[in-house]
């Protein structure tokens, strides 16, 4: 085996980084410590959870959360309204909590779980009903973004006031004005999802 | 022309009075929907746009633009673009490709170059387009194009522009800054000086309405890729007609059974670009790109290059009123400075006309190119025309110590004639004589507690500290324009279900769902049993509800087209069936005629025993995979196939804006906005909002209270908070962003009433009329009067800023 000039450097495990001695002294570590866990990831990708399913996704360092879920993924429920920001177009829930997909790097998503909104209708969460029944859309196109930052709401408050819904739904725009819909909608919502509970 | 289209022509041009087939009541028609139509598509995010669409190998295309206001490119090198990694072809303004110039698009056919040379506002799209494999590459190559720029001297401001030695902002088209001379630049009713002469009172004042604009939330873009020598092309565009009439033009000419277009689902642009002649430059230069690749390319603005542009409500207005002392208008006269119309043909006194008394009405408008992107009608071209009869009633009223509220009352009717003048056209033409605007003022004033809550404007400091307003302003409705549509509706196989069929391009006002309505009610069907896909292209005309006109002009169409289609049906039905070369067999209801058979419930029975029936779905089914067999005939069953049942209507109409109106309006809308004004901080709380619209007949209730809730919210934004602001010095804009430029938000305004009337004195069918644009334009001014209610100052500079309100109350 030739000898590296700097030896020490190059005998890194790909999965925590402890450095070995030699190459032998590596393979004993990466079997002891990282047995069952798969090949390590390449440089440059990431694992992320995204509506429940597993991913391993090659991400450029530049990409927001936003382009690897809309333009990668195919998950188009995220829009990109203002692009910078401002409008909760793009929100998602990631660890629990809303977020803007466009203000967020994906490589720094690593490990991390993502709902969007193809994943809450999925589930049959009741907000998608209610917001259709309610009318909560005209062009349709900053829905979405209310739709997860309504449902981050409610997983965190199951029975909010409307005071509470507006304030969570305050940084979100919607140039149609469809505005006095959505907190009827989220508390028919949170009004379903009561009664799911109890039954 | 037999009497069938005579009295189909009759009906058109008179509906009520002429309708062979009123109905007495309707099952679907203004009955509240349940679920909208497209509302779990859209809420669960799968509902695709022109943004969202992927083709595999597409290459993505943006725009150099102009870093100043008004230049010329001398030369260009993107020698250093080319060579950039990802970069797969850059368009030049030289290519030999591009012709000088082509039709891209607008109201009617352009002549545009592609990418212009010579730029006449900052952020223009112009010189070059790059195709890349990424955005990000498309945008750093644009970053490595040298231009050597020629800087123009620019103009910025309206009045500005109209100086004597102003230079020129468009020096290639045109001779002089204003340029709708002779091009209904004056409005002329009576005699204005007779009228003055006339008046107790007569007041001067002048308002500024600040550039505002559409911001669509799904950026301008489109998707182009070849199919041998057959475009197939996604459109963000309100009109995909008028893309598929430009395309045809391209390349020496493409047959139009050729062009594939697609528009999805479209995040809104109130009118916006979809007006704007070079907006299908980006087809063009994505078509020349997509060839010479053999790759679909997309191309998009950015968020600022959406930003370029506006309402053409922008500019400075000069009023003068005079009226006696009960209120009566005797004469008004006015001079409005407006900046870069693309199309300079409402003027800004029109409603005076339209519907009110007034008798002696003189305006001059001037249209002025300066250097910024170009206005066009966004919800909508009778925004001056808002902004000027508000503050002309409201200031009037004020300077006479009067209700609002009464001097329009006083004042309504129309073409300088008064309300008894108006009642005979209505009875005329077979309305029900009702007095529109007293039933919505009445039911407004109730709503807000108007009287209850009335003062002397400055006096009423509420508890919170802030000062109390309340405004009223209305109008007439104006949707009754120039459109054509034709709409069909089929009869499916299998199921007896029914597809509508027009030209998609939805832009969220729930259209679809009310032509469902329409034709459901009109054949007898289930509204279940009708459906409208809005992404579909047929290949026939619609007019889009961007258009001004809506249910004036399709609702004739869809109406008509089910009204044939339930004549065919009725044949089909009395008809026999499933005629072969070895037979035919009897009708389902024998010896019955037509005229014999109804259909209730997507049910045809017989009018005179009703158990006699069959439902649509049993009357075509099944339509098997073999065609008919033998077998059925063997066994005495009824051939599986009936005649296709297919139907189409059409429309089209000059409505009012005829050069000589033929029709006065006759519903009215009023509306009332409550303020608190902080003296503190010189913020502006919108606290209540009252709309009350006569919309003669509501066909969907959700839909027309959706335009009545969203036109208040993006109306409050226009008059509080948007402006797009350019820099006086280098001529750049300032705020081309969501964070910069405020929209409104959902705490912006408090309650909102959608209060509908219903005269049915609309020429649309049913006697209905429109919503769409009445509120987002009525809006914006209506925060004036409000204001001035609550502080006693008027502040008639738009939008009313809180630094406007400290100076006017000498704080700032």
């Amino acid at each position: 085996m030739p000898k590296a000039p700097n030896a020490e450097a190059l005998f890194v495990c790909p999965y925590c980084q402890t450095r070995t001695a030699d190459f032998e002294a590596l393979k004993a570590h990466v079997l002891a410590a990282h047995r069952d866990q798969g090949a390590p990831l390449p440089e440059g990708w990431i694992r992320l959870a995204v509506n429940g399913l597993d991913y391993r996704l090659p991400v450029e360092p530049e990409w927001t959360l936003y382009e690897l879920l809309h333009d990668r993924l195919g998950l188009i429920g995220a829009k990109q309204f203002c692009d910078r920001g401002a409008c909760g177009s793009c929100t998602v829930i990631l660890n629990g909590r809303p977020v803007l997909s466009c203000m967020t790097l994906a490589v720094e998503c690593d490990n991390n779980r993502v709902e969007t909104v193809e994943g809450i209708a999925q589930a049959g969460h009741p907000l998608i009903e209610a917001y259709a029944n309610n009318h909560a859309m005209q062009c349709g196109y900053c829905t979405p973004g209310f739709v997860v930052a309504a449902k981050a709401l409610l997983d965190r408050n199951p029975t909010p006031t409307e005071d509470e819904i507006q304030e969570a739904l305050a940084g979100n725009l919607c140039r149609c004005g469809t505005y006095p819909q959505h907190p009827i909608a989220v508390l028919e919502a949170a009004a379903v999802l009561k009664e799911r509970t109890k039954s | 022309m037999s009497g069938k289209e005579w009295s189909r022509m009759e009906e058109t041009l008179d509906n009520l009075r002429a309708d062979p087939h009123p109905q007495a009541d309707f099952k679907h028609i203004g009955r509240r929907l349940g679920r909208r139509l497209d509302g779990v598509v859209k809420a669960s995010g799968k509902a695709m746009y022109t943004m969202d669409v992927q083709l595999p190998g597409m290459l993505h295309m943006r725009f150099l633009t102009s870093p100043y206001p008004h230049a010329e490119i001398k030369a260009m090198d993107t020698s250093r673009a080319e060579a950039l990694p990802g970069v797969r072809a850059v368009l030049r303004y030289d290519d030999p490709e591009l012709p000088p110039s082509a039709d891209l698009g607008g109201h009617v056919p352009s002549d545009e170059p592609i990418l212009p040379r010579i730029v006449y506002f900052e952020g223009q799209e112009c010189g070059a387009a790059v195709a890349a494999e990424t955005e990000s590459a498309a945008e750093e190559a644009l970053r490595l194009i040298d231009v050597t720029w020629e800087e123009r001297p620019f103009v910025l401001d309206d009045e500005a522009a109209l100086a004597p030695d102003a230079p020129l902002t468009y020096p290639e088209m045109l001779v002089s800054n204003q340029y709708n001379q002779g091009l209904l630049d004056m409005l002329t009713l009576g005699d204005v000086k007779a009228g003055f002469a006339e008046a107790d009172t007569v007041i001067e004042f002048s308002s500024t309405r600040r550039l505002h604009t559409w911001v669509g939330p799904e950026r301008p873009c489109g998707v182009f890729t070849w199919n041998g020598d057959a475009p197939e092309v996604w459109v963000k565009q309100q009109r995909p007609h008028v893309c598929k009439r430009a395309i045809s033009t391209w390349f020496g000419g493409i047959p139009m059974n050729k062009i594939q277009v697609h528009c999805l689902y479209q995040g809104a642009s109130f009118g916006g670009w979809s007006q704007v002649a070079w907006n299908l430059g980006g087809h063009y230069a994505a078509a020349v790109l997509s060839r010479r690749t053999g790759r679909p390319v997309k191309w998009t603005f950015t968020r600022r290059e959406d930003f370029f542009g506006g309402e053409m409500d922008e500019g400075v207005y000069y009023y003068k009123v005079g009226a006696k002392k009960d209120g009566t208008i005797t004469a008004v006269e006015g001079t409005a400075v407006l900046g870069n119309q693309m199309w300079p043909v409402f003027h800004f006194l029109k409603h005076l006309v339209e519907n009110t008394r007034i008798p002696n009405i003189s305006g001059q408008l001037k249209v002025v190119r300066v250097n910024k992107g170009p206005t066009v009608p966004v919800r909508c071209e009778q925004n001056a025309n808002t902004h000027s009869l508000t503050l002309i009633f409201d200031h009037i009223a004020a300077a006479l110590g009067l209700d609002p509220v009464e001097v329009a009352l006083r004042n309504d009717g129309a073409d300088g004639h008064d309300t008894d003048w108006l009642n005979e056209r209505k009875a005329e033409r077979g309305f029900a004589v009702r007095d529109s605007l007293k039933e919505c003022v009445t039911k407004g004033k109730a709503a807000i507690g108007w009287d209850e809550n009335w003062h002397p404007p400055g006096t009423r400091r509420l508890e919170n500290g802030r000062m109390h307003g309340q405004g009223f302003t209305w109008t007439h409705e104006w949707d009754d324009s120039a459109g054509s549509s034709e709409m069909a509706i089929r009869v499916e196989r299998q199921d007896g279900t029914a597809s509508i069929l027009g030209q998609g391009a939805d832009g969220g006002q729930d259209a679809e769902a009310t032509y469902c309505q329409v034709a459901a009610d009109e054949l007898g069907f289930r509204l279940e049993d009708v459906f409208y896909n809005p992404q579909f292209d047929p290949g026939f005309f619609r007019m889009t509800p961007d258009s001004s006109t809506n249910m004036s002009i399709n609702g004739f169409a869809i109406r008509h087209a089910a009204r044939l289609l339930k004549e065919q049906i009725l044949k089909a039905a009395a008809a026999p069936q499933g005629a072969t070369q070895r037979g035919s067999f009897p009708s389902p209801f024998p010896g019955a005629t037509p005229e014999d058979l109804d259909i209730k419930d997507s049910v045809i029975y017989l009018k005179a025993d009703p158990e006699q029936k069959i439902s649509m779905a049993e009357f075509v089914r099944p339509a098997g995979n073999a065609g008919p067999l033998v077998s059925h005939e063997n066994l005495g069953a009824r051939l599986p196939f009936s005649v296709p049942l297919f139907a189409y209507g059409y429309h089209t109409q000059t409505g009012t804006y005829a050069p000589k109106q033929p029709r006065p309006r006759f519903c009215r809308q009023t509306h009332f906005m409550e303020v608190e004004v902080d003296t503190e901080t010189g913020e502006v709380l919108v606290t209540k909002v009252v709309n009350v619209n006569d919309v003669g007949k509501a066909i969907n209730r959700a839909a027309c209270e959706g335009q009545q809730y969203g036109g208040t919210y993006m109306g409050v934004g226009r008059g509080r908070s948007e402006e797009v602001v350019y820099d006086p010095v280098t001529g750049v804009m300032l705020n081309g962003n969501l964070l910069d430029y405020k929209i409104a938000t959902l705490l912006d305004v408090g309650p909102i009433d959608t209060l509908l009337v219903e005269t049915g004195m609309g020429y649309g069918p049913y006697g209905l009329v429109g919503i769409g644009e009445d509120i987002g334009s009525v809006m914006p001014a209506l925060i004036g009067p409000a204001v001035f209610n609550a502080i006693g100052v008027w502040i008639d500079d738009f939008p009313i800023t809180p630094d406007k309100v400290l100076k006017a109350l000498g704080k700032a």
